[in-house]
């Protein structure tokens, strides 16, 4: 393997391109149109122009991905994350293309890519999974039929589509009299999202902790668990932050949970890298929820704790490489990592997503902090799509220790020209509850509602007198008034030293 | 120079002038002395001595807003809302629909409109949604800023709407 095409985008395909410069391949970069001068064109060694900006005209583009990577001589394909990554069909492509696939074979992504199916193979492998219908509701079923089935679960009761994922095609129901709207209404929108319309039901646990387990197998049969990571503040089904190790889990249940995880991948001969989500409930036990066939966004905090270069790995296991790493190291983590979604998006008006050209940008830096992301002052952030802009980390010794880095780190990040979520998580880690790790999978988005839009950060006043002073200064001095001249060098003080050192040689 | 800025619906009189390799700046009266040197065409880094209080050390930066053409200035992670109203204040034109007049509600990105939530007629309250956008794979609720009655609405639920285009208006 000499040459690594990237068919992704953003800081995932930069993060790939580093890891690729870390082993010496060279990365081959693709982009859309309005991706001509993103940040992986330009640190990639060849780059191919996909198509238009709309991502299912490049980005999910399967055959002129294949195109590219053929004129490009490249004999593997990293998927990243989102787009096609989990796209068994692309899988396929690529190895007809007499490519490696840098990911699971297509037979493991279809097998986890149903919910049910997925939920099925945990069950083999002898791992609880969130009481639930076994099999997708019969599309004729009656309505008794489902009550029956609802009934024999327990309420309250989750609607969910078997293709699902990022909330859709979901739908809570605590009243019995309204299952049957919420099947009907689950359907069209799994229907509208996936193209499938399948759905089943599963009880809705209460207040339970998002725990997921990283995994790297290789196709010699070993699977390597590592430490759980904990991705309990959502945002409408969405991870916002992300932590390792999580505060809910002791070393006993580590060992059980991360056992669990690889017997599931085990069981379908899962290869590459791979995330086992669970539930964990109130009393401490924890179910199957599904796996993600992918390398996950929030990677990088199992890096921090665990040392071992995730992304290389899933190389190293593409090429054939058994996995030689120390199985109890991987489950000893050094440290605490937390890792935020920073976002173009402005909190304080509803999350609403805030495109743009960014004027101005100057990243966190410093011990303990990672910025992993491809944003750069002068570029835009498109409408088309997902707007992270940086994947923040910040790795301590301890819990308390990475809060307080994190927080000096979103105190450091100045962006300009788009909002951020940056003011959102200086508020959230702020919070008393995150303080404590008392959160569940709907703590975020219950505080969102009481909360009723109240701006996560007002200024004093003596902030708004700054920002005023700021502000009239800025406009008398002009954007390209003159600048403090540094102390001008003095070349014949130079010429002296100079001459001066020539003559003690002499 | 003599600005007029306004935050948070609060509009302050800032006065400044060159002083002694710096600048006096009075803020509603109240008097500094700063040392400004530009680190970039956005962005100053201030010493301010405020009386017995010397040698306060401020990054702050300045862009244009992200959407309707007011300016943001932050202070360390706080983006704060600023409106220029000065002799030569930067788009002035802007600044005065800002706080008063009807509100046009429109998506800052290209969707499609899920669901509408009002109609000519509706009296909407302070930040209640009046309209779902789905873009970037979620959906968006576009809220009103201020309370009024909706005096236009624009496009039906399932069309597709180009960034900007105006959807809603409240008087």
């Amino acid at each position: 393997m000499q040459k690594i095409l990237i068919a992704n985008r953003g800081e995932i395909a930069v993060r790939v391109i580093r890891a690729c410069r870390d082993m010496a391949l060279s990365p081959v970069a693709v982009f859309s149109e309005c991706d001509r001068a993103a940040m992986h064109v330009r640190l990639a060694d060849r780059a191919f122009a996909i198509g238009p900006s709309a991502p299912r005209e490049s980005y999910l583009n399967i055959d002129r991905i294949i195109d590219a990577a053929r004129k490009s001589g490249a004999d593997a394909v990293h998927p990243g994350y989102g787009f096609l990554a989990e796209n068994a069909e692309f899988a396929r492509a690529v190895a007809r293309a007499g490519l490696v696939f840098i990911g699971p074979s297509p037979q493991a992504i279809d097998a986890m890519g149903s919910k049910t199916a997925a939920r099925e193979a945990a069950s083999r492998a002898g791992v609880a999974v969130v009481p639930g219908t076994p099999r997708p509701l019969d599309a004729s079923a009656s309505g008794a039929e489902i009550a029956a089935a609802a009934n024999a679960i327990g309420y309250p009761i989750l609607v969910k589509a078997v293709a699902g994922g990022g909330g859709k095609g979901m739908r809570t129901v605590v009243d019995p009299a309204d299952l049957a709207s919420a099947v009907v209404s689950a359907r069209s929108e799994a229907q509208s999202a996936f193209g499938d319309a399948a759905v089943y039901l599963e009880r809705r646990l209460t207040r339970p902790r998002h725990i997921e387990v990283q995994l790297l197998a290789d196709g010699h049969g070993t699977v390597v668990p590592f430490v759980e990571r904990e991705c309990s503040v959502q945002r409408r089904h969405q991870k916002v932050l992300e932590e390792t190790p999580s505060v809910a889990i002791s070393p006993a249940v580590r060992a059980k949970l991360t056992s669990a995880a690889a017997a599931v991948a085990k069981a379908v001969g899962y290869t590459n890298a791979g995330t086992i989500e669970f539930l964990l409930d109130e009393g401490g036990e924890f179910f199957f929820l599904e796996m993600n066939t992918r390398l996950q966004v929030e990677h990088p905090i199992t890096e921090m704790v665990t040392g071992v270069d995730l992304v290389r790995w899933q190389i190293r296991v593409a090429r054939g490489e058994r996995i030689d790493l120390d199985p109890a190291a991987m489950i000893a983590p050094n440290g605490h990592a937390i890792e935020c979604r920073i976002y173009a998006e402005d909190p304080d008006n509803n999350f609403l997503p805030s495109p743009g050209r960014i004027e101005f940008l100057r990243a966190p830096a410093g011990p303990g902090i990672r910025d992993d992301s491809a944003a750069a002052a002068g570029l835009d952030v498109p409408i088309f799509y997902d707007p992270l802009i940086s994947k923040l980390v910040a790795w301590a010794e301890d819990r308390p220790q990475a809060i307080a880095r994190m927080r000096r780190a979103l105190g450091e990040y100045r962006i300009g020209g788009v909002r951020t979520t940056v003011p959102f998580f200086v508020w959230l880690l702020g919070e008393q509850a995150f303080v404590d790790g008392r959160t569940h999978t709907a703590y975020l988005d219950e505080v969102l509602r009481d909360r009723n839009g109240r701006p996560f950060l007002e200024p004093s006043a003596d902030v708004e007198e700054v920002a005023a002073m700021a502000a009239a200064l800025q406009a008398m001095l002009g954007s390209t008034a003159e600048r403090k001249p540094a102390a001008a060098p003095d070349a014949s003080r130079w010429r002296t030293d100079a001459r001066l050192e020539g003559l003690r040689q002499v | 120079m003599t600005y007029e800025i306004e935050i948070a619906g609060r509009i302050r009189r800032v006065s400044v002038r060159r002083e002694g390799g710096g600048f006096a700046v009075a803020v509603d009266g109240r008097s500094f002395h700063v040392d400004a040197a530009r680190t970039d065409p956005h962005s100053l880094s201030l010493i301010v001595d405020d009386g017995p209080v010397p040698g306060t050390s401020l990054d702050v930066a300045v862009a244009a807003g992200a959407s309707n053409g007011r300016l943001t200035v932050q202070v360390g992670a706080l983006p704060i809302p600023v409106t220029m109203n000065g002799r030569r204040g930067w788009r002035s034109g802007h600044a005065a629909a800002t706080a008063a007049g009807p509100q046009r509600i429109a998506t800052p990105m290209p969707g499609k409109i899920v669901r509408m939530l009002v109609k000519v007629g509706d009296v909407v309250a302070p930040r209640q949604p009046v309209v779902v956008v789905e873009a970037m794979k979620m959906e968006n609720e576009l809220r009103a800023a201020r309370g009024g009655t909706v005096a236009e609405v624009h496009g039906r639920e399932g069309a597709s709407v180009d960034a900007g285009a105006l959807l809603v208006v409240i008087q």
